[in-house]
């Protein structure tokens, strides 16, 4: 994984110190609170219900071992002992007191980790596949350009103050993994004849006007990525909306204009960057690449074997993936625990995962967007024992893309955007179906779930999309079907009234019926049957009464 | 901070500066204990907003907010009471 370099340190220990003495001058009334918070965002710190919360950069969800115990550390003594892993492959902690956030900075500065630019209209951080350079079905490893455009993102004075935040995810594969067409640029990695280059979309989002990116341009030179990026920045930076936040992000222009005439303007200020100070060299890129190789794995003769054990079985089944490496497997870790919130991972918890990844798994780490935890290189005659580890701490849950693998927004509990509480209802569900053979006959279903329209938990692309709303004091879900973050994007379709919280449950017990008595065989998954049929059997099936 | 207020009665909370935490205004000031919020009829909203202003400005409170209640002094909003009780999960 990428080493800070001297620079790298001494940037971020300043930006500490800077905070350090911004926080200083608003607490001694020096600086108001209207002239603080742009400050504190851009160093991760919001305002929430009951506290504050820091959120922490995870580059494209990549940690080490070492990470990860500093992680818990800060748990345990400014927080209150978990974490909450996020939608962009970030950690948030929601506890921390102003006057500890500067002391905190600090010693994640020492693990090599800050929380900058993981809030404010700026560029946020560049999201990736969590099977990136492990995985047989990629073109190109995509964490080494993540990084390129982490660098270049970075401080970049002229998109500091953009009219409102921007995601970049990047995947390598032609599986997406990395909900790439759900990002204000998604760049897909895809070769041509003999050379390597980008398919870029743009325009992508969800929110209360969802989008699905359209493709600007079917393939971007290596060379030329960064300048490319700086053209569609610029052009957005200048065109893009401040005086409506609610038509401020990229996909509103990119809607208004047309995709068109926006890559019109795109390729004119290209062509006044092109073959400029942003060209990258190879001497340049093949250093980046350098982090990124693989550590040693020998090849090893042992395949994965299902032996009696069943809750091992079910576990390798769901679980485990197949790795590039002949021998070796990778590990997704659940966080979706039956009974507790999707994504929370408590300090005991990440210290074992710790461990485990430094005894087993090379001292990587990877976080996914789905809100789970991968541990990347297991050999094969490991399973076991890492499974037996994994379940001793409540880690084992074999749930990897079944109905209780929600993806969940902290809701009302926590954020004080939120219009209704989105984790009490994932924790139903899981509660609901957390027989292991009750989930495996429903099979691959994607519920997401937000406590407000803006789709913080991914509603518009669940297969099942749940929107918390407040009608009349009450909370009530909306619920959307079809949704798809993966390379056969769609948005949900919304299926009809809301529900109250207390007849939520048996609607979607409703849809499933729908789904079984529809599917042609077991392997038909919910999204298929759905595409095939359509919404109205199941309009028909939640609302009719007669 | 009182534009969109509904309801005759409230309490009025806000955020601790330093550490985040919520607090209620009481009989001898900010407090952290619910029970001692003391119930401020709509009549009295201005001097309270303008009571806040001064405790912004001397950097003990962020983000002020008028709870609405009943005349019985129950909360009306869920947001409210889960500011008041905390969150619902178990974590």
């Amino acid at each position: 994984m990428y080493k800070y370099s001297d620079k790298d340190k001494r940037i971020v220990k300043k930006r500490v110190e800077q905070f350090r003495f911004q926080v200083e001058r608003r607490l001694n009334g020096d600086l108001t609170e209207d002239e603080f918070k742009p400050l504190r965002l851009m160093n991760g710190l919001y305002l929430q219900l009951h506290a504050y919360m820091l959120r922490v950069a995870i580059p494209y969800g990549e940690l080490s071992s070492k990470q990860m115990y500093k992680l818990a550390d800060i748990a345990d003594k400014y927080d209150k002992g978990y974490g909450h892993f996020t939608t962009r492959q970030n950690i948030q902690f929601n506890w921390p007191k102003l006057t500890d956030v500067p002391q905190i900075l600090l010693d994640l500065s020492e693990v090599e980790m800050h929380a900058i630019q993981t809030s404010g209209n700026c560029i946020r951080n560049i999201s990736s596949d969590h099977f990136a350079g492990i995985c047989d079905d990629e073109v190109e490893d995509p964490r080494p350009w993540c990084e390129i455009i982490r660098k270049w993102s970075t401080f970049h004075p002229e998109f500091s103050f953009l009219p409102r935040k921007f995601k970049i995810a990047v995947t390598g594969s032609s599986v997406d993994r990395a909900a790439i067409k759900f990002h204000d640029i998604g760049l897909k990695i895809v070769k041509q004849k003999n050379d390597i280059g980008f398919e870029v979309f743009v325009g992508g989002g969800q929110g209360r006007s969802p989008y699905v990116a359209k493709q600007i341009n079917n393939f971007v030179k290596q060379k030329d990525l960064l300048n490319y990026l700086e053209a569609i920045l610029s052009t957005y930076n200048e065109l893009g909306r401040r005086d409506n936040i609610y038509k401020a992000r990229i996909k509103i222009l990119v809607h208004e204009l047309g995709i068109d005439k926006f890559k019109e303007l795109v390729e004119f200020n290209f062509l006044k960057f092109k073959d400029k100070r942003l060209d990258l060299g190879s001497k340049f890129i093949n250093q980046t690449k350098e982090f990124f190789n693989l550590p040693n794995l020998k090849i090893k003769q042992s395949s994965v074997s299902f032996p009696g054990d069943i809750d091992f079985n079910n576990w390798l089944m769901r679980n485990v993936v197949k790795h590039k490496i002949k021998g070796y497997s990778i590990v997704l870790i659940s966080l979706k625990q039956n009974g507790k919130p999707p994504g929370d991972a408590t300090s005991d918890q990440m210290r074992k995962i710790a461990a485990i990844s430094q005894e087993f798994s090379f001292s990587e780490i990877r976080v996914t967007h789905e809100q789970n935890l991968v541990l990347p290189h297991i050999e094969n005659s490991k399973l076991l024992e890492v499974w037996e580890q994994l379940k001793k701490s409540g880690l084992a849950t074999p749930n990897l893309g079944f109905i209780s693998d929600t993806i969940c927004c902290p809701g009302m509990d926590y954020c004080a955007l939120a219009t209704a509480r989105s984790i009490p209802i994932s924790n139903k569900i899981s509660e609901k179906y957390k027989n292991f053979n009750k989930q495996n006959d429903i099979g691959n279903l994607k519920i997401k779930i937000s406590g407000c329209i803006n789709a913080c938990g991914h509603h518009h692309v669940g297969n099942i999309g749940i929107l918390g709303l407040e009608r009349n004091g009450r909370e009530s879900y909306q619920l959307t079907l079809g949704g798809s973050a993966d390379e056969n994007a769609s948005i949900g379709e919304i299926l009809g009234p809301s529900f109250q919280e207390d007849k939520l449950m048996q609607a979607i017990e409703k849809i499933l019926i729908v789904y079984k008595e529809n599917r042609k065989n077991e392997n038909e998954d919910f999204l298929k049957v759905y595409r095939r049929i359509g919404i109205s059997p199941f309009k028909e099936g939640v609302y009719d009464n007669t | 901070m009182a534009k969109k207020l509904k309801g005759d009665f409230f309490f009025l909370s806000a955020n601790d500066l330093k550490e985040g935490g919520m607090l209620f205004y009481g009989k001898n000031g900010w407090t952290s204990e619910f029970d001692e919020a003391i119930k401020i009829p709509r009549n009295e909203i201005e001097f309270y907003e303008d009571k806040c202003k001064i405790y912004e400005d001397n950097c003990i409170i962020i983000s002020p907010t008028f709870i609405e209640i009943d005349e019985n002094g129950d909360v009306l909003n869920l947001r409210d009471k889960i500011r008041i009780n905390g969150i619902t999960i178990e974590i």
